[in-house]
């Protein structure tokens, strides 16, 4: 395991480049997974994400400067890239989350979704969100960021986080105390 | 009771997603096999322009020198026809004077006496 000071260092020498790339991807891989297969839901569509994402940062390598965590960066890349597959899905009329039920039928249809029907329901709420309730929900609830770290992630004040994810919080509750 | 505190109790907060197995193992060989792919074509792209620029430099010289032989040639000619076009001309006027003379049955003592007596 690296620090993030000998990772960048090593990132930013043509020499040790590559080797250091693939480190970065071993290192925070699995972390990034997480985040971006909580907001895209299937492990198919979460593989892409993730290698557009580390595809993103490997042409993006001469961006970064070290002013911020390469795990802050890296997730800013991952959130954008699984909001912008998620607008993508909407505008195909892919896994409209207007349709009640489909989230959660699909999920309990998926080999690779263990949870009940309960955890399935938690997921149709959860996209049935405006993106960045979505984002911050998934991030506060089930990552438990801080939302000093979430401020630089998601470039927003911190007032305006906390906003979004008791807005969220309510919406979720309501959606399983009607269903009480 | 706190709303945060309900869905806690309500729902939980487990991870109910899946993943096959071994894939974390191989995830570094396969974004690095994805990043050498799309650095590839990049490459192929560069070697085929550089060799369009040769075929269209050598097609655009060859051009040219077809063009500058066709002109020169046309050149060649059109003064090659203005000169006939100039010896014919002149034929025609020798001819329609001897026709005119052998039609008012001059010869040619009496032409020149005709154009003597007129000065």
């Amino acid at each position: 395991m690296y620090t993030d000071e000998e990772l960048t260092g090593l990132l930013q020498n043509p020499k040790t480049q590559r080797k250091a790339f693939e480190a970065l991807v071993c290192q925070y891989g699995e972390q990034l997974y997480w985040v971006i297969r909580r907001m895209v839901l299937t492990h198919e569509d979460a593989n892409d994400v993730l290698q557009n994402t580390y595809l993103k940062a490997w042409n993006g390598l001469s961006t970064f400067h070290g002013d911020a965590k390469l795990s802050t960066w890296l997730s800013r890349i991952a959130i954008n890239e699984s909001v912008d597959f998620l607008r993508r899905q909407k505008t195909h009329g892919a896994l409209s989350c207007d349709e009640d039920l489909s989230v959660a039928n699909s999920l309990m249809a998926d080999n690779y979704f263990d949870g009940d029907e309960t955890q399935a329901l938690l997921q149709q709420a959860v996209a049935s969100l405006p993106d960045v309730q979505r984002t911050v929900f998934q991030l506060r609830y089930f990552e438990d960021m801080k939302y000093s770290e979430m401020s630089q992630v998601l470039k927003t004040s911190e007032g305006s986080l906390k906003a979004s994810y008791h807005i969220a919080v309510k919406k979720i509750s309501e959606f399983f105390k009607s269903r009480d | 009771m706190n709303e945060e505190t309900y869905l806690k109790e309500r729902v939980g907060k487990e991870n109910p997603f899946r993943v096959p197995d071994g894939y974390f193992d191989t995830l570094a060989s396969q974004v690095m096999a994805r990043i050498d792919a799309e650095a590839q074509p990049q490459k192929k792209a560069k070697v085929i322009s550089m060799h369009r620029v040769f075929y269209y430099a050598a097609a655009a010289v060859c051009a040219l020198f077809v063009c500058a032989t066709v002109y020169l040639s046309f050149n060649k000619e059109s003064e090659a026809v203005e000169q006939q076009n100039m010896a014919v001309a002149e034929q025609p006027a020798d001819n329609y004077f001897d026709e005119a003379a052998d039609y008012m049955m001059l010869d040619n003592q009496a032409i020149y006496a005709c154009l003597a007596s007129d000065y």
